[in-house]
């Protein structure tokens, strides 16, 4: 009898063991797979000067050199990670590409004989050794290559749900042989909160598989929605002109930017840096690459022209108060049930569209006070053929 | 009842075919639960495999990070171009003989579709399987890649260089220039080809068809003066015989006498009359299953027919008599028919004998049908090719008289008799240059490749007709390396003009004067590229003579006794030049019902007594084919298509059947198409599997064709369709009917109209991207086309009547499918559509036992990216032509019909946009779009002003298995044959 009881809860501790060992796999595969890195690209880089230049140039850049200098470092405004708000300098890795393949003494141009308000704001009088701003240019090549730091995988969740693992591992052990806790009540409690907890972490985290909500990744260019749409009310759709009447809203030709930049060379909060991007980008003829936000799945066909130009849904409804966003941001979850949700609530404006003329039973129960609105659900918009096919 | 069979083992015994179809299906299924055991035991292996992965994907799923995709703007948009939305351009299709004006779909830049232009006189909006298959050529990575000097990369400036000093050298020896092409229908380059012979002054310029026309075009040149193929009109007919002509499958124009054939046949609106097809012909073709009198012969016999039928009609018009062989049919009846319709009937003969030819035209000329039915003006301009002077070219090449030789657009080595000894003669010339789009067993021998653009990325003026003139304009930028033929023509000539330019330039001088509606020729060029066909009138002063008719009718042998075997053209893969297009490939023959193969047809009769059956093994003269027992094949008949066993032309084509060209025989220096006094028999114990999918999709034998013949139909409209009211008078049910705002889309199927011929089967591939499954899968009965086209058997074996009856999903307003699946992944839309969401289907195919239609495909495999589906969807470029609004399925879902809802929501939102409800004809599927017999007919049946709710009401509408109280939104008109009471 005894014994059996013990093999039981033998083979129970094993299983909790198995549980953490698979769970610590996980973590342990994940670092590995994020830290990707390109060394073996860096050799040609470091053909005629030492490894010692260019770290050199990377603390000058950073400012741990040991100097009496009134400036900032580099680095402190022009940052070498991605950031969640939006710094309007030129970050180190933006400046890096800018410069790779130039000579120096363009490098030494730009930063020494600052050009346009802001950077004079803040360069103005800098002083530096030639051959200090040398290796800086060479830091900077280097990194232009190597790409920024790689910032570790966010384990937080990870890390709580193996918290909440031992702690049900321990009350479980606790409740079997140790008997520390008085109570019992206590260690059952813990064991279903956790548990709780838990599955609540599973199912968010598989709800949201696939969801990208305040999804706001870095762009190319500083782009402003704020400052273009906001402060300076510029319409939607001068931009994003065929959202009144084709599938997808577009992002705007590179030509169109010029529009305006052929005159505006210099923005209140940028510079002259990320404009300067826009302007290349026409002279070399290489189109930017934007970051794409809104993402649906590949059997989803969304139309703007069906929600812009026939249901005239305001821009803000989906895309959130886009005018005060200076970094862009996926306001909505885009799934499935706030798609419906939406049609269920929606009136169409079914009298004055000719089309809806098929409609005519729809149209005699209006009539007749049957009904007093028509949504778009009435009218079929959550049949799967309206998004799927 | 009439009894319906599908094949000979149907007919023979229907229960076992039934259990024995259970049988074998039940095995495809089981050994997929299974796997080959012996094969795919898992291993240890694969279990740490298995293991390996899961870990890997537990931990990327884990640190999930959503790949992050580019949206990258155009730089400078194009005016028309607006991202999602599609644009169209007119261009026109002549490949393999075949012409089509076109209307290219072009999505973001790629072109992924082609519909017929409606403004074109000939195609008159229709396509064929080939034409809408075409537009899968052009993202073949088969296709050469850029110019190459003895397979060795070279540049075109290298190319062009050594190629002109060498041609100049030619030039001072004068040693002799042969320029070999298919038929060129171009006006333009016609004037290039001119301009090249006048530089290189010993050139020649021989126009090849590897099916000629040789004979028709000889003996006009005999009875007219000119050698030219005539303009016939089916639309004004109202006989027609035809003597082994195919000219609803392959012969000539076929689109456009599909279109002329199926007007002069429908019975819409209160018509009463239709045409009467007479067909002499020994395989079934599709011609000869759409005939309401068919007389199966043998080749050799036909000579003699034609000249009874001659007699018989002289004898009426106490015209001269000529002697010549005896007939083995009793004609008189057919003569006294067109004798009754004088003026308006048409005789035709895809004879290549000149002979019969003289005599046909002796026939029409008898009857009046000349300015009539067959018009003189705008003559066919597709077949140019005397044969005669490709076996010229033959001998000059052995005896070394040509010093270099071009080849464009034609294989002489794969589809000529003699290409072995072309093989030879290429492979000894000084000077052999190949200036074709794709690798072939010609190519393989020149020493310069220097490839052409494909139709979609070139410039073309082509006058199919004389008179007729259309535009091709290129839709996409070359993909690889090419440049066309034209332009390096032009090159050579010193030219130092771009091809567009040069066309312009030409219309310019030369079409521009012909019309009178612009003063301005930028106007007039840039309508007729718009619309893509610019048609003048034309005048004919040609006079009929009937020299040399007496002497073709002493020349006419009369029937051989053996057997003999008719060498075709496939409906599908036609002249072989595109066996490495799979979605021709796997498209199933319109009768014999097989795809990826060629076989011998041979009479039931003759299987029967010679103990043959489908899928064995016989050799003719040496050439091992597998059997396929044909109802209505000819006694001591034997037919065999042409354009397989191609050896270079792709992953696709490569050793796909049997090249038959070989065997072509010659007399009196023209082609024949088959052979005489074969000798047959059976490799013993050899089977050779054929991928038949005649059987697949059983409705066991309930009445779902329902057929009458005009007599009974002006007396009855009813007739055949009796059925309707009794199973309406006992329509009973527990379901609420369905209740439809809006609308209510249905579609409508003429089975009068339809002659079966698969253009639909393959525009549903194009537009709804349907994969290719291959061969062993089409055997595994896996075919994935959403529309099928049953063809059903009736009657007599020896000579059966055949019906065709395209079968999509119904759209059942009852549908049995919909309310067993587990997770309503395939639920009734307000609009009538039984709609599917893939990404719902778990793949339970509840649906797919329950639906009684058979409509459903399920998914077994992933078909794309997949090495072991190795068609047009495993690499990039091949997926290039997936239209961007239809959902990719994968593996384990199932799929079927849509009713092309993509299209529907496309035009609901224009009106919408435009304020302005659905204009009648508005929303095409693409099955109907292009159908070339006006079949299929699609529209709201809300709406009661709509051509559909006007047939829906016609009394020959029905629906198929009533009874059940689906509530099909797809109807179809009953099939009316004109047989003689």
């Amino acid at each position: 009898m005894r014994k059996s009881y013990l093999l039981r809860h033998f083979f129970l501790r094993l299983k909790a063991f198995i549980f953490l060992l698979l769970l610590s796999l996980l973590i342990f595969n994940t670092i590995p797979l994020s830290a990707s890195s390109v060394e073996d690209e860096t050799d040609e880089f470091t053909e005629d000067h030492s490894h010692g230049d260019i770290q050199r140039g990377e603390r000058f850049f950073k400012g741990l050199l040991p100097t009496d200098r009134k400036f900032e470092s580099c680095v402190s405004c022009h940052i070498l990670t991605h950031s969640d708000t939006l710094n309007w300098n030129p970050s180190a890795m933006d400046i890096a590409q800018k410069f790779k393949g130039k000579d120096f003494a363009e490098f030494q141009s730009a930063v020494m004989q600052p050009n346009g308000k802001k950077m004079e704001a803040s360069h103005k009088d800098f002083k530096i050794e030639e051959e200090d701003l040398k290796k800086v240019k060479l830091y900077l090549d280097d990194l232009a290559v190597t790409g920024p730091p790689s910032t570790g995988p966010t384990i937080n969740q990870i890390v709580i749900f193996l918290l909440l693992g031992l702690l049900m591992t321990f009350a479980l052990l606790d409740l079997i042989f140790f008997h520390k806790i008085k109570y019992r009540f206590v260690t059952v409690l813990i064991l279903i909160v956790a548990l709780v907890v838990q599955v609540k972490m599973v199912a968010d985290a598989a709800i949201n598989l696939g969801r990208s909500q305040n999804y706001a990744p870095d762009q190319p260019i500083k782009f402003s929605h704020k400052v273009h749409a906001g402060d300076n009310q510029i319409d939607c759709k001068y931009c994003h002109h065929t959202a009144e009447f084709g599938k997808s809203a577009g992002i705007p030709a590179m030509e169109l930017c010029m529009n305006c930049h052929v005159l505006v060379r210099e923005g209140a909060n940028s510079g002259k840096f990320e404009i300067a991007k826009v302007i290349d980008a026409n002279e070399t003829k290489k189109p930017v690459e934007w970051v794409r936000l809104h993402n649906l799945p590949d059997h989803v066909f969304f139309s703007h022209a069906q929600h812009v130009g026939v249901g005239k849904v305001d821009c803000k409804q989906c895309h959130g108060a886009v005018e005060e966003m200076d970094i862009m941001k996926q306001t909505s979850d885009l799934s499935m049930g706030w798609c419906i949700n939406c049609h269920r609530d929606t009136k169409v404006n079914f009298k004055d569209n000719a089309y809806y003329d098929n409609y005519m039973k729809l149209h005699d129960e209006l009539k007749g006070g049957g009904i007093d609105t028509i949504r778009a659900v009435n009218i079929g918009a959550n049949d799967c053929m309206r998004c799927h096919y | 009842m009439k009894t319906y069979w599908r094949s000979i083992e149907e007919l023979a015994n229907p229960k076992e075919l039934r259990r024995d179809e259970v049988r074998e299906e039940a095995k495809q299924k089981s050994m997929l639960m299974r796997g080959d055991t012996a094969l795919n035991a898992a291993s240890r292996r694969d279990f740490l495999k298995t293991f390996g992965f899961g870990i890997a994907a537990a931990s990327i799923v884990a640190s999930c990070k959503r790949p992050v995709d580019k949206a990258i703007p155009y730089l400078v948009k194009p005016d028309e171009i607006n991202p999602g939305t599609a644009n169209y351009y007119a261009s026109s299709y002549f490949e393999g003989n075949e012409y089509g004006s076109i209307i290219v779909k072009v999505r973001d830049g790629r072109p992924i579709k082609i519909e017929g232009n409606e403004l074109s006189s000939i195609s008159q909006g229709g396509t064929s399987a080939r034409m809408q298959a075409s537009v899968l050529n052009l993202y073949d990575d088969a296709r050469f890649k850029g110019p190459l000097k003895n397979g060795q990369e070279i540049t075109w400036e290298k190319a062009d260089e050594e190629i002109v000093a060498q041609l100049a050298a030619l030039n001072s020896q004068g040693g002799k220039v042969v320029l070999l092409s298919s038929t060129v229908i171009s006006p333009s380059t016609k004037e290039i080809i001119q301009k090249f012979a006048e530089k290189q002054t010993n050139t020649e310029w021989i126009q090849y068809d590897p099916v000629s026309a040789s004979g028709i075009l000889e003996a006009n040149r005999m009875s007219f003066g000119t050698a030219f193929i005539p303009d016939y009109r089916f639309k004004q007919a109202k006989v027609v015989v035809s003597f082994g002509a195919d000219f609803l499958g392959s012969w000539l124009s076929t689109v456009e006498y599909t279109k002329g054939y199926t007007a002069a046949r429908q019975l819409q609106d209160g018509r009463k009359e239709m045409l009467r097809h007479y067909q002499f012909e020994s395989g079934l073709t599709l011609s000869g299953s759409n005939a309401d009198v068919r007389f199966p012969i043998k080749p050799s016999e036909e000579g003699a027919i034609v000249l009874a039928l001659y007699n018989a009609i002289a004898t009426a018009k106490s015209g001269q008599l000529l002697s010549g062989a005896p007939s083995s049919v009793d004609v008189s009846d057919l003569a006294n028919d067109l004798l009754e319709n004088e003026k308006q009937s048409i005789v035709i003969s895809g004879s290549n004998d000149v002979n019969i030819q003289l005599l046909v035209n002796g026939i029409n000329q008898l009857l009046g049908n000349y300015g009539q039915t067959i018009g003189l003006e705008n003559s066919l301009m597709t077949k140019q090719g005397i044969d005669g002077d490709t076996d010229r070219l033959l001998s000059d090449l052995k005896a070394g008289n040509v010093k270099a030789l071009l080849v464009w657009n034609a294989n002489p080595v794969y589809d000529h008799p003699k290409g072995k000894e072309f093989a030879e003669a290429i492979k000894k010339t000084g000077l052999s240059i190949s200036l074709s789009e794709r690798p072939d067993e010609t190519t393989a021998l020149c020493q310069y490749v220097l490839p052409e653009s494909n139709l979609l990325e070139s410039w073309n003026d082509l006058e199919p007709k004389a008179g007729i003139y259309s535009l091709s304009q290129p839709v996409i930028a070359p993909i690889f390396n090419s440049r066309q033929a034209q332009a390096t023509l032009l090159k050579w000539t010193g030219a130092d003009v771009n091809y567009r330019d040069y066309i312009k330039n030409f219309w310019k001088e030369t079409q521009f004067p012909k019309q009178k509606n612009t003063t301005d020729f930028r106007h007039f060029w840039n309508t007729a590229l718009q619309n893509g066909v610019f048609e003048t009138a034309q005048e004919s002063k040609l006079t009929y003579s009937s020299d040399g008719i007496s002497q073709a009718a002493s020349q006419i042998k009369g029937a051989v006794s053996g057997i003999e075997v008719a060498l075709y053209e496939s409906v599908a893969i036609g002249n072989g030049k595109y066996a490495n297009n799979p979605w021709l490939q796997e498209l199933p023959d319109p009768v014999a019902k097989i795809s990826w193969d060629n076989f011998a047809a041979i009479p039931v009769a003759y299987a029967t007594e010679n103990g043959l059956k489908n899928e064995d093994v016989i050799s003719i003269n040496g050439i091992e084919l597998p059997v396929f027992v044909q109802p209505g094949q000819a006694k001591d008949t034997i037919s065999v298509a042409l354009g397989y066993g191609r050896e270079i032309a792709g992953k696709v084509g490569d050793q796909t059947g049997t090249n038959l060209y070989p065997y072509i025989g010659i007399e009196n220096g023209t082609r024949q198409y088959f052979l005489t006094s074969a000798k047959v028999e059976k490799v013993a114990g050899k089977v050779f599997e054929l991928a038949i999918s005649q059987t697949h999709y059983s409705m066991e034998g309930r009445p779902i064709v329902r057929e009458t013949t005009l007599d009974n139909y002006i007396k009855n409209p009813v007739s055949g369709n009796e059925l309707k009211a009794e199973h309406e008078s006992k329509s009973v049910t527990l379901y609420e009917a369905p209740v439809y705002n809006g609308h209510h889309w249905g579609m409508a199927i003429d089975l009068n109209s339809c002659t079966g011929c698969g253009n639909c089967a393959v525009a549903c591939q194009a537009e709804n991207n349907i994969q290719v499954i291959g061969k062993e899968q089409v055997r595994n009965r896996r075919i994935m086309h959403w529309i099928r086209i049953d063809r059903y058997y009736s009657e007599n074996p020896e000579n059966p009547k055949v019906s065709f009856q395209p079968v999509m999903c119904q759209h059942c307003g009852n549908a049995p499918c919909e309310n067993v699946c587990p997770v309503a992944a395939t639920p009734h839309s307000e609009e009538g559509l039984n709609q599917m969401a893939y990404n719902r289907c778990v793949g339970t195919k509840y649906c797919i036992n329950n639906c009684p239609y058979r409509v459903r495909r399920f998914n077994w495999f992933q078909y794309v990216k997949n090495d072991k589906f190795d068609f047009a969807s495993n690499s990039d470029l091949g997926r290039m032509v997936l239209n961007p609004d239809v959902t990719v399925r994968s593996r384990g879902v199932v799929e079927k019909c849509s009713m092309c809802v993509q299209r529907i929501q496309e035009k609901k939102q224009l009106a919408k946009l435009e304020g302005r409800p659905i204009a009648e004809g508005e929303i095409k599927t693409a099955c109907s779009q292009s159908c070339p017999g006006n079949a299929i007919v699609f529209g709201d049946l809300e709406n009661p002003e709509s051509r559909i709710s006007k047939l829906f009401k016609d009394q020959r509408n029905y629906h198929l298995l009533e009874e059940l109280h689906t509530l099909p939104s797809v109807g179809y008109l009953t099939k009316v044959r004109n047989t003689k009471a």
